[in-house]
Parts: C-alpha cells; sequence; structure tokens
C-alpha cells in the first residue's frame, strides 16, 4: 500500500508538470478547430448522446453538401420526375452499407428493382432484404410502409428504402396522413436510415433530407450504330428551397461491360 | 442365475423399433443393435415375476401383442440368450448351466460369425453349434489362430461382452389435454406457454435446439389443424417460437375452439459460433427469425427474400431466396463504385408500337410512356436457350421527352416492348 501511494504522488506530480506544458499546444489547436468550425464533429460523444455516422452517397460534392451523407435515425426523401438518377443514387448508398457489413431492404410495392442493376452497383445481394409488392395489389403502398415499420422496428437494418416512385400519386394521397409521422417515430430509436423514393414530394422527417432530383438529359457519344449511351446528367438539390445544386453524371454500364449477368450478347448492327 | 432375456421376431415387424418399445416396458438396459433380436438385461425383475417362467410369459404376452410370431429365451449369457430365441419358437427358459446341451442343436448360423470363419466352419462340414462344441480347442486354435477358442466358447454359451444399452430415442414432443376447450389467440398464447417452457428445457437439457416446430390443435369439431414452422435459425428460447407461432395462428386462425395442444421439435445440435471482436456484429438469429416471421405476407407468397443472379444470357434472370446473410466480408467504403445508371424494370415488360426509320426507332407509345425519340443507341442484339424456351431480342436506349428507357424488340415475334426506365 506505501508503495502505491508513493507512485500515485509521483505520477499525481507527473501529470501537473505535462499540463503546463500541453495547455497552450491544445488551447491553440481548439481555437484553430474553432475557426474552421470543425469542433463538433471532432469532439468525443457528450454521455448519453447518439452520435451515428451518416450513410455516404459516393458522390463527394453531395455528401459533403450535406454534412456526410444521409443521415441516421431520420427520414430522408429524393424525388424528381422520371429518369433523373433517384435509383442510381439510392442503389450507390446501399451498395456502400452493404459492403461494410451492414444490412439492408428495399421495400418495392411496383415491383421494379432490376437485379442485374443493383449487382452492377456494387450491392452485396446476400444482405439485401427485397420485398416485392403484386403489381395489381390495391393495397400496395400501404402494405409497403407496415413492412418499414416491421423492418425499421427490428433494428436489424442500417438502410431501408421505399420505392414509391412508381407508385400514383393518387394512391399515395390515400394514405393515412399520420403515415410519415408514425415512420419518423419508428427510426427516431433505432440506428438506420430511411429513404423514400417519390415522384413528387411527400414526406419529410424533422432532420432528415429532401433531395430533389432534376434531370438534365441523357449524354449520347458516337455516330449510327456505333452511338453509346454515355451518361445521365442530373442535377441534385438538398432540399427544395436550396438555391444550388450538385451536379450528378450517372454513367451507364460501358459498353465493353456485359449488360447482362452471365454474358455478352451479339455485336450490334 | 438368468440374466439375459433375447426377444426376437421371424415376420416382419410393424414398425423398426416393435421390440425395442415392448423391451423398454420391463427394463431400460435394453441393447439392440438391429430391430431384431432384441437383449435385455433381467438383473433386478425377480422382484416383480418370482419365477423366470413368470416373467418369459408375461415378456412373450407384450412380445405377441405388437409382433404375433415372437420368440423369448431367457438365459445366464447373452449368446444363449439371442441363439435360441432366433431358433426356438415360443419361449425357452434355459437353466444356468445347461446353455451348451440347449444350443447344441441350433444351426451354426444362428452364432453370428463373421463371414469368412462360417465358410471355413462350413467347409470343415460343421452345421450345428453341437458339432463346433465337441471340437478340441486346441486344435482349432491350431487351424483358425485365436479365433478358433473363442468361437468354442460362444458355442457352448459362454459370452463374456456386457450388455452395452443402447440410448432412448429423442423425442421431443409435449401434448397438453385441455379440460375446456378455448376459443381465441390470448387463452392459447398462455396455455402455448405451458407447452413450450418444458420443451424447451428438455431441448436445452440435451444441447438441442429446435429446427423446425410442428403444432397440432385439435379442435372440438374433430378437426385437426397442422401448423409447422421452419425459421431462418433454429433456436431452443420458448419466446421466440411462442411469437413465430401466434404470427402464424393469426395468419390461419383455427376457426373453431381448441380440445388439445401437441407441440413436436424437430432436434438439431446447438449452433457454435466463434464471433469476431473486428468483424461487424451479426443479426441476432431469434430477432432475423421474428421479423421474417412478421412480413409474412411477402416471404409467405415467395415475394420476400435475398437476390441471387442465375448464370444465364437470359434478361432479367433471379433467383428470390429465403434472407439468411451469413458472415460479414467488409470491403473498404471506397471499393463501391460511384453512383450509375440503373434500370427500373417494368414486369411484365410494357407492348409497345415502335415507328421505325431506317431501322432505327423515332416514335414509342405504351402505357403511360409516348413521345418522339430525341436520341437513342443500339441496337444491342442478344439470343439464347436454343435448345429450349429460345429468346432473340434487340435493345435500344432511347431518350423520350419524359426520360430515358429501354425498349427492346422480341425478334422471334416480331413485336416491341419497353423494358424500363433508365433511372
Amino acid at each position: 500500500m506505501r508503495l502505491l501511494a508513493v507512485d500515485t504522488a509521483k505520477a499525481r506530480k507527473h501529470n501537473s508538470e505535462e499540463k503546463t506544458k500541453v495547455i497552450p499546444t491544445t488551447k491553440a489547436a481548439l481555437e484553430e478547430l474553432l475557426r474552421q468550425r470543425r469542433l463538433a464533429p471532432e469532439a468525443p460523444p457528450l454521455r448519453g448522446e447518439r452520435r451515428l455516422r451518416p450513410l455516404s452517397t459516393g458522390h463527394a460534392e453531395l455528401d459533403a453538401r450535406l454534412g456526410g451523407g444521409l443521415p441516421r435515425g431520420r427520414l430522408s426523401e429524393a424525388f424528381g420526375p422520371a429518369s433523373s438518377g433517384r435509383t442510381g443514387l439510392a442503389l450507390a448508398v446501399l451498395a456502400r452499407v452493404t459492403g461494410t457489413g451492414g444490412l439492408a431492404a428495399w421495400v418495392d410495392p411496383c415491383d421494379r428493382l432490376d437485379p442485374a442493376s443493383a449487382a452492377a452497383a456494387g450491392v452485396h445481394l446476400d444482405r439485401l432484404l427485397w420485398l416485392r409488392g403484386a403489381t395489381e395489389a390495391a393495397r400496395a403502398a400501404p402494405d409497403a410502409t407496415r413492412a418499414v415499420a416491421i423492418l425499421l422496428g427490428s433494428g436489424l437494418f442500417d438502410l431501408v428504402v421505399l420505392d414509391l416512385a412508381a407508385a400514383a400519386s393518387r394512391e399515395l394521397r390515400l394514405l393515412p396522413s399520420t403515415t410519415w409521422v408514425r415512420l419518423q417515430r419508428n427510426i427516431e430509436s433505432a440506428d438506420a436510415a430511411l429513404l423514400l423514393l417519390a415522384a413528387e414530394h411527400v414526406a419529410k422527417g424533422p432532420g432528415g433530407v429532401s433531395l430533389a432530383f432534376s434531370p438534365q438529359g441523357p449524354r449520347f457519344e458516337g455516330r449510327g450504330a456505333g452511338r453509346l449511351l454515355v451518361s445521365l446528367r442530373a442535377e441534385v438539390r438538398p432540399g427544395p428551397l436550396a438555391l444550388r445544386g450538385a451536379a450528378l453524371e450517372l454513367p451507364a454500364t460501358p459498353w465493353n461491360e456485359p449488360r447482362r449477368h452471365g454474358g455478352h450478347g451479339e455485336t450490334g448492327a | 442365475m438368468i440374466n439375459f432375456g433375447g426377444v426376437h421376431s421371424p415376420e416382419a415387424l410393424p414398425a423398426p423399433d416393435t421390440l425395442v418399445q415392448v423391451s423398454r416396458a420391463f427394463t431400460p438396459r435394453v441393447e439392440a443393435a438391429a430391430p431384431t433380436p432384441v437383449l435385455l438385461d433381467l438383473a433386478g425383475l425377480g422382484r416383480a415375476w418370482p419365477t423366470p417362467e413368470a416373467l418369459g410369459q408375461a415378456l412373450l404376452a407384450a412380445a405377441r401383442e405388437r409382433a404375433r410370431a415372437a420368440n423369448v429365451a431367457l438365459a445366464a449369457t447373452r449368446i444363449a440368450a439371442l441363439v435360441l430365441a432366433r431358433g426356438r419358437e415360443g419361449l425357452t427358459v434355459v437353466p444356468p448351466g445347461a446353455e451348451a446341451r440347449a444350443m447344441a442343436p441350433m444351426p451354426l448360423q444362428l452364432l453370428d460369425v463373421a463371414p469368412g470363419e462360417a465358410e471355413l466352419l462350413a467347409r470343415f462340414g460343421l452345421r450345428t453349434i453341437g458339432e463346433l462344441q465337441a471340437l478340441p480347442e486346441r486344435g482349432l486354435a491350431a487351424r483358425l489362430g485365436e479365433s478358433g477358442p473363442r468361437l468354442v466358447r460362444l458355442a457352448r454359451g459362454e459370452d463374456p461382452r456386457p450388455l452395452v444399452p443402447s440410448p432412448p430415442p429423442e423425442s421431443f414432443e409435449i401434448v397438453l389435454d385441455l379440460e375446456w376447450p378455448v376459443l381465441g389467440l390470448e387463452p392459447f398464447a398462455f396455455l402455448l406457454q405451458r407447452v413450450l417452457d418444458p420443451l424447451a428445457e428438455s431441448l436445452r437439457a440435451r444441447g438441442r435446439l429446435a429446427a423446425a416446430l410442428e403444432v397440432e390443435l385439435l379442435l372440438i369439431d374433430g378437426r385437426v389443424q397442422r401448423r409447422a414452422l421452419r425459421p431462418a435459425a433454429p433456436s431452443a428460447l420458448p419466446r421466440t417460437w411462442r411469437t413465430l407461432l401466434l404470427l402464424d395462428l393469426e395468419a390461419h386462425p383455427p376457426g373453431e375452439a381448441i380440445r388439445k395442444i401437441v407441440v413436436r421439435a424437430e432436434p438439431t445440435p446447438s449452433r457454435v459460433t466463434q464471433f469476431s471482436l473486428l468483424d461487424p456484429a451479426q443479426p441476432s438469429p431469434e430477432r432475423l427469425a421474428h421479423t421474417l416471421a412478421r412480413l409474412h405476407e411477402f416471404t409467405a407468397a415467395g415475394r420476400g427474400g435475398s437476390l441471387a443472379l442465375l448464370d444465364s444470357h437470359r434478361p432479367g434472370a433471379f433467383a428470390l431466396r429465403t434472407f439468411a446473410p451469413g458472415p460479414a466480408r467488409p470491403s473498404p467504403l471506397d471499393a463501391a463504385p460511384p453512383p450509375r445508371l440503373a434500370l427500373k424494370a417494368f414486369r411484365p415488360p410494357l407492348e409497345a408500337e415502335v415507328a421505325l426509320e431506317d431501322g432505327a426507332p423515332v416514335f414509342v407509345a405504351s402505357a403511360g410512356i409516348r413521345g418522339a425519340v430525341l436520341d437513342r443507341a443500339g441496337p444491342w442484339r442478344a439470343s439464347g436457350d436454343w435448345w429450349d424456351a429460345a429468346w432473340s431480342r434487340e435493345e435500344w436506349d432511347v431518350a423520350l421527352g419524359s426520360g430515358l428507357y429501354r425498349i427492346f424488340r422480341d425478334r422471334l415475334r416480331g413485336e416491341w416492348f419497353v423494358e424500363g426506365e433508365l433511372d
């Protein structure tokens, strides 16, 4: 016991000496971090504080505008007209989530997911749960929102995508007005992110992001039979009121890669 | 002292374990390498049956209730009991010391010697056990080696091998006969707990999990409702099984009051998994099974699961499998490609009217999609499965005012379709 007391006293003296040396440097570093507005993300979490890493979209500019990506524990939305890049971006987030060992779910009431596109986007298919709606079912959207609530409540999934992009707007209007509030309440206690794909602005939870997609047209190159679809350009505004958007260019499957899994087709005419 | 009993049926048995079940009613120490004959350890049974004959008669009567031609033999050694049960009809009780005399007229095949030895003994001209008993041990040892004296001792009924009891079959079944029929899931859930708790306890005691659960509900109108559950992962947690069963019965209600509950578990060895400190945590199999059961509207109809691409050139070739993610193999975050164009498929593809100019589409009209082609790429031709259900198509990527679409012409039927929207 005596030896321990001596050692403790020595350590305390040593620490106080260290502190006098370290404080000026630390203070300068803190002031520098404050000037760069980088203090909050770098600081350790406070007791009881849940700080969850956002889910990267794979697009550097968009990630920077969103503060790292899609926030977890929030309902986010990606909406826009046909061929505006919503699905391509959602699959890119999915690829990152499943690639880092997480689980994801794609709730697809209109049965529109293309497995080959998901594989080409880098999604680990064995870690993706796909729930397909029956196209003719009248209650596709209510069933899908109920499935999303179950998935969020399970706490197993890092990302749940609800694809309502092809749902008729009349059907979406028939959903109870509390649907999105209820889903937001479900997700608040979870570590997952919920991404809603839609043709128009449907819902946005507090703290979530609304990505407004505007198509800027496809880019074709070449002439005649050798003409190729190179990419699709779009602008993504983080929020309908954002003045400036991020330019997004989604490359098409290169001509020398198989357009389908398993092999090449014949050459073009 | 008579220590061993043999029970044998020369006729086919109604079930492989018929004689074992009969024998277990007398003693738990039963050895049965095959359905017949069965060897019993009779030690200690003298208190219930004062004479060996009384015990033998009781055993014979019980055996003949299940197998009409059953024979019983009681002897002081195991080989004598087995040989005489197979060789003599009805009940045979051999007084101690008289085994050799009783076995002497029996054919040699009943000794169950190795095939090579049996052939050799047949070449010596031996037919009965008594002829083998009469041979000198020394002469037989000179010809057969160490197995010679062993065969002679067996023929005399001397068998020092102990009885090795066969383990009782594992049965995980609980039956609950209800005094009053129950109607509705709420009281049933309470009763289910009383059935599943002891079942889980017996599984755990033997280091087993239940891979599947079979439930039989005898209803008040005499019908039997059978439900079988096989979740993604085996479990011995009564709470998990109770939730899964209730979810299943919610989807398939019995309709009438329940009079009797029978729950049967299919045992499987416990899961042994070494988790890694560095890899992401794996989802709890129980929670995954719960979640998939709650999503039964999708999973039961084959509309929910994990995707698997098939090794086929046919467009849209994929299979939907049970969602059971294996161990994660995380890759660096930057390993995933940047966002790229994806197809949103129409299932089935939309029929379309396409106007052509110089063989290239210039106008597309389909359900909800209509417009002049502003730009296009193609054609991409593909075909396959000519040996089976042949397909052949010509694909185009076309830009309309309303979006970017993939259309194709079925070259076998000459019809156009919109396969999907590029998004």
